[in-house]
Order: structure tokens, then C-alpha cells, then sequence
């Protein structure tokens, strides 16, 4: 008589439980095969901290050049946000074989995407806070959610799943930036010609975006 | 967007008055001589006449003339004291305008170096939102002693002292020199908020403090990064910081002396990374400059002259 308990499986037998029985509800419907390989998804992601850095250093210019002191504070943690942005890709990088030292690799798509960054600081002087926040948060920004939320829905749900996971954290801050600089955009216009001035600005840079083809240079860019 | 601003171009809404940088930082260059301030302070009256036009400085210029800022500004805040509200106010709005300073120095830090390494962005990064909330900690605390943002002229003189266009020299600066006087100047705050029973002041000013701790971490090993193999580039950093320590200790009103208004913050600055002989030197360094019985004597030199010239205004006008 066996010394194991009773119910212990025994050696060569097969375990009681039904497969997956646990498991099985819901089920999980995911598929594999996403829209990316792991060489176009490190891409992606360099392409994305391409966009996160700079915008972070560009927002960092401006606190010393906004006058307005609720929009100087209210780019502090949104510069430290799009920093923790940029971190979290960074550190996704070796993990998709692009060795140890890619965590701080950033890459512009093509030179018309880093036109369109140069494009988003330009603004300087302490009058131009419209021209600043609607180039950063009522077009780059937004752009970003929308390729973010793209990539999260087309890539491989389960192989690249760490990376829908950082994106997701990245939109979710993302949204609250948009929400508060279109809090105070919406302040500031409060004129037909400051609205003017947020329209022309708008179009300005979309246009350029699009030309572009985005932060990944293969990208649709929405009209609005 | 250009690289490198300069203090001037620090942008501001239409509450903010600007002063002259030399208002704030001529004391370290004083000696131990009443006669002497009171002929450096008499040069720079019209300055001081001009910054305080339309502000809560400018009735205490009328009746102090531009001895105010000694009278106001070089005495400790001690709680019994009659003007002990006004040193508050001027001490909290002096701070705000210190942490905006701040705030724009970490900004401009990322933007000015953007080949820098990426922990060191992140730390300036991390450094933009601490600061940020710091401004709106004294923004609060400012209006909790009674004031309001602008009642008082604006000196840029910290942004100006401390932003060097070399990294390890602008960190040397900002982390190091800035970072280290908002150490004294807190830790002395929170021994007036304890003596005063302000828990709200004391609690707030403590977790600043905490924050400040970390930047001056940060300093310190961004000087010893970007200077390692460079022994010459270590001392430019150290000289600078020298030199920004000494105008940040306003002639020995920051100091190791008995008769400092701020203490130097020892512990915490040692709790921060500052090594014994930096303190040292430190307590060297910020010793000279005029005494606070000195600078009684020539306020009182320049309240004098400020009545008679008065006196004989309204003589003439009569």
C-alpha cells in the first residue's frame, strides 16, 4: 500500500482535474498574431519616446517664458508625468531585444516629425501661451491617445501584452492633460480673436501631423 | 525656443512687480561699516522707491524710506516682535517668488541640456512638479499669513545667480546653492510655526523641506557625474557654488553667526549630501558682511536722513 495520501496523483497517472476548469469562464477570447513584430513594435516604442521627451523638455522651456501662474504649476506635473511616460517606454525597449543600453533610444519617424516638434516649441514669447498649449495639448497630445489606443487594440493581446499595459497607464495621465489644458485654453479664449488664434494654430500644426504621417510617419491623422 | 534666457525674460502675470537684482544681493558685498551700507543704501533709493510704487512695501517705504528692507528683512521672525506680521509677509513672499524661480530653473535645466543623460532629465523632471506644488504650498501659505501674490516687489536674482549655461555649474547653482538656502530658510520657518502653535505652516513647511532634501541629493551627484575625470570642470563647479553661496547669505544674514537671521540648516543639509568641509566652508563663506547690530545702526542713519528729507519736502511745499 501506497505511503501518499489519498487522492495524491500517483506516478504516471494523469492529474484529476478537467483542463482548464478554473479557467475556462469566461473564456479567454484574445487571439494571437497582432499587427506588429517585435522589430516594428521596438520602433513603435522609440517613435512614442521620441514624442514624450520632447514634449516634456519643450514644457520645461515654457515655465519660465508662461506668465500665467496656474498654467506654470499646472506643466510641473505634467512634465513629470510625460517624463514618467518616457521612462516606461524606455525601459520596455530591452525588453523587445533591443539590448540594455536602449532604455533612454528615441527616434523621430522621419525629419517631417521632428519639424512638427520643432514646430510645437516654437512659440517663445510670454503673450503666445494659446499658440504653446493648443500645439501640445489640442493637437499632440490628443494624437498620441489615438495612436496609443490604436496600438493597445491591434497589437498582439497576449505576446506584447507588458506593452498595452504601459500605454494604457500613458493614456489614462494623457486624458487628464488634455482635460486641464482644454480647461484652461477655453479660459483663455475668451475672445472671437483668441478663439481665432486657437483655431488657425490648430490647423497649423495638423496639417503638418498629417503631412508627417503622424508619430510613426505611417499613421492617419484625424482632421480634428 | 531659444536656449539660455536670460532673468529678464522670466514671464509673469500683471500682479508681479519687478526689483532690481542689486536690491537683494548688495549686502554681501558690504563691510562691517554702518556709515558705509547707509551711503550704499542711500545710492540705491531711488531704485527702491521706484520697485515699491504700488505695493504693501510702498507705505513702509514712506515711513522708513529705503532702510525698510534692512528694518523688514534682517531681523529674525520672532513672534513677540511688533513687525513680526510684515517680516512674515515678506518672508513668505520672497519664498513664493523663490519657489517660482525654482520651477523655472528645472524647466529651463531640461530644455537648455537636451543631450543630457536621461536620469539626469528625469530628476529635473521629478524636480518641475515638486517645485510646482511648492509654489502653490506658499501661494496658500502666503494668503494663510495674510498676504496675497504681488504685494510685494520681485527680485529675480535667484534665477539670475544660479543658471550657468554648464550643467554641472547650473546644478552646482540651483541643487546645490539654491537648494541649500531653502534648507535654512524652511528649517527656520518650522521653528516659527512650532513656537507659534501653526501646525498647518509647520506641516506643509516640513514636507517642502523633505522635497528639498532630495534636490540637493540630486546636485550633489550631478556635479560629481558630470565633473568625474574632470578635475578642472569640479573646481569651476565648486568656485560657482562658492560664489552663489556668498550671495545667498545677504552679508551674514544667512549664516553661522550668532546674530544670523537664518541659521544655517546643518542636519539637513548634512541629511542632504554636504559634506563636513563644504559646511565648513560654508560657515566661512557666508560669515562676512555687515552685523545685524551694524545694520540697525544704518537703518537708523537712513530713517533720519528719509524723516529730514522729508520734513524739508513738506517745508518747501508749504
Amino acid at each position: 500500500m501506497s505511503d501518499a495520501p489519498s487522492g495524491a496523483q500517483q506516478p504516471g497517472e494523469r492529474t484529476t482535474f478537467e483542463p482548464y476548469s478554473a479557467f475556462d469562464i469566461p473564456a479567454d477570447l484574445r487571439e494571437l498574431h497582432g499587427r506588429w513584430d517585435v522589430e516594428a513594435t521596438a520602433r513603435r516604442v522609440r517613435n512614442f519616446r521620441y514624442a514624450e521627451e520632447w514634449m516634456m523638455m519643450i514644457m520645461g522651456g515654457w515655465l519660465a517664458t508662461v506668465p500665467e501662474l496656474p498654467v506654470k504649476t499646472g506643466l510641473g506635473k505634467v512634465i513629470w508625468e510625460s517624463a514618467q511616460a518616457a521612462d516606461i517606454l524606455g525601459r520596455r525597449l530591452p525588453e523587445l531585444r533591443c539590448g540594455r543600453k536602449s532604455v533612454d533610444s528615441s527616434e523621430s519617424p522621419n525629419d517631417a516629425f521632428a519639424a512638427v516638434i520643432r514646430d510645437v516649441a516654437a512659440p517663445e514669447q510670454a503673450a503666445l501661451t494659446i499658440e504653446k498649449l493648443t500645439g501640445m495639448f489640442d493637437v499632440l497630445k490628443p494624437h498620441l491617445v489615438e495612436v496609443y489606443e490604436w496600438t493597445m487594440r491591434e497589437t498582439d493581446q497576449i505576446a506584447d501584452a507588458p506593452t498595452i499595459e504601459l500605454l494604457d497607464e500613458i493614456v489614462r495621465k494623457t486624458r487628464r492633460h488634455i482635460a486641464w489644458a482644454k480647461e484652461v485654453l477655453d479660459r483663455l479664449c475668451d475672445t472671437d480673436a483668441k478663439r481665432d488664434r486657437r483655431v488657425k494654430r490648430k490647423k497649423q500644426v495638423l496639417q503638418m501631423l498629417r503631412e508627417a504621417g503622424g508619430v510613426t510617419g505611417e499613421q492617419d491623422v484625424a482632421s480634428d | 525656443m531659444k536656449r539660455f534666457i536670460h532673468h529678464s525674460e522670466l514671464a509673469r502675470d500683471r500682479r508681479f512687480i519687478r526689483a532690481e537684482n542689486i536690491l537683494a544681493t548688495i549686502l554681501g558685498s558690504l563691510p562691517d561699516d554702518a556709515d558705509a551700507v547707509a551711503e550704499a543704501f542711500e545710492r540705491l533709493d531711488p531704485l527702491v522707491a521706484e520697485s515699491v510704487k504700488g505695493t504693501a512695501a510702498e507705505p513702509l517705504y514712506e515711513e522708513f524710506g529705503c532702510a525698510f528692507g534692512i528694518v523688514a528683512t534682517n531681523e529674525p521672525l520672532d513672534p513677540g516682535s511688533p513687525a513680526v506680521e510684515t517680516r512674515l509677509k515678506l518672508r513668505m513672499h520672497g519664498i513664493f517668488v523663490g519657489e517660482m524661480q525654482a520651477l523655472e530653473g528645472a524647466g529651463r535645466s531640461l530644455w537648455d541640456f537636451p543631450d543630457a543623460p536621461w536620469e539626469f532629465k528625469m530628476n529635473m523632471a521629478r524636480q518641475c512638479w515638486d517645485e510646482a506644488r511648492h509654489v502653490q504650498i506658499y501661494e496658500k501659505l502666503l494668503e494663510h499669513c495674510g498676504g496675497y501674490v504681488g504685494m510685494f516687489p520681485e527680485s529675480t536674482f535667484l534665477f539670475e545667480a544660479c543658471c550657468h549655461e554648464d550643467p554641472a555649474l547650473r546644478v552646482a547653482g540651483v541643487n546645490r546653492g539654491l537648494e541649500g538656502l531653502a534648507c535654512d530658510v524652511f528649517r527656520d520657518m518650522i521653528k516659527f510655526a512650532e513656537k507659534t502653535g501653526d501646525e498647518k505652516m509647520k506641516q506643509a513647511v516640513d514636507y517642502v523641506l523633505a522635497d528639498e532634501l532630495t534636490h540637493v541629493r540630486f546636485g550633489s551627484d550631478w556635479v560629481r557625474e558630470f565633473t568625474k575625470d574632470d578635475p578642472e570642470r569640479y573646481k569651476r563647479a565648486q568656485d560657482y557654488r562658492r560664489e552663489v553661496d556668498k550671495q545667498f547669505s545677504f552679508g551674514g544674514a544667512r549664516s553661522d553667526r550668532e546674530d544670523a537671521v537664518i541659521p544655517i540648516a546643518r542636519a539637513d543639509r548634512k541629511e542632504a549630501g554636504f559634506t563636513d568641509e563644504e559646511l565648513e566652508e560654508l560657515s566661512q563663506i557666508s560669515s562676512g558682511g555687515p552685523s545685524r547690530k551694524t545694520l540697525a545702526q544704518a537703518a537708523a542713519i537712513l530713517i533720519e536722513r528719509h524723516k529730514a528729507r522729508r520734513a524739508g519736502n513738506q517745508q518747501a511745499a508749504e
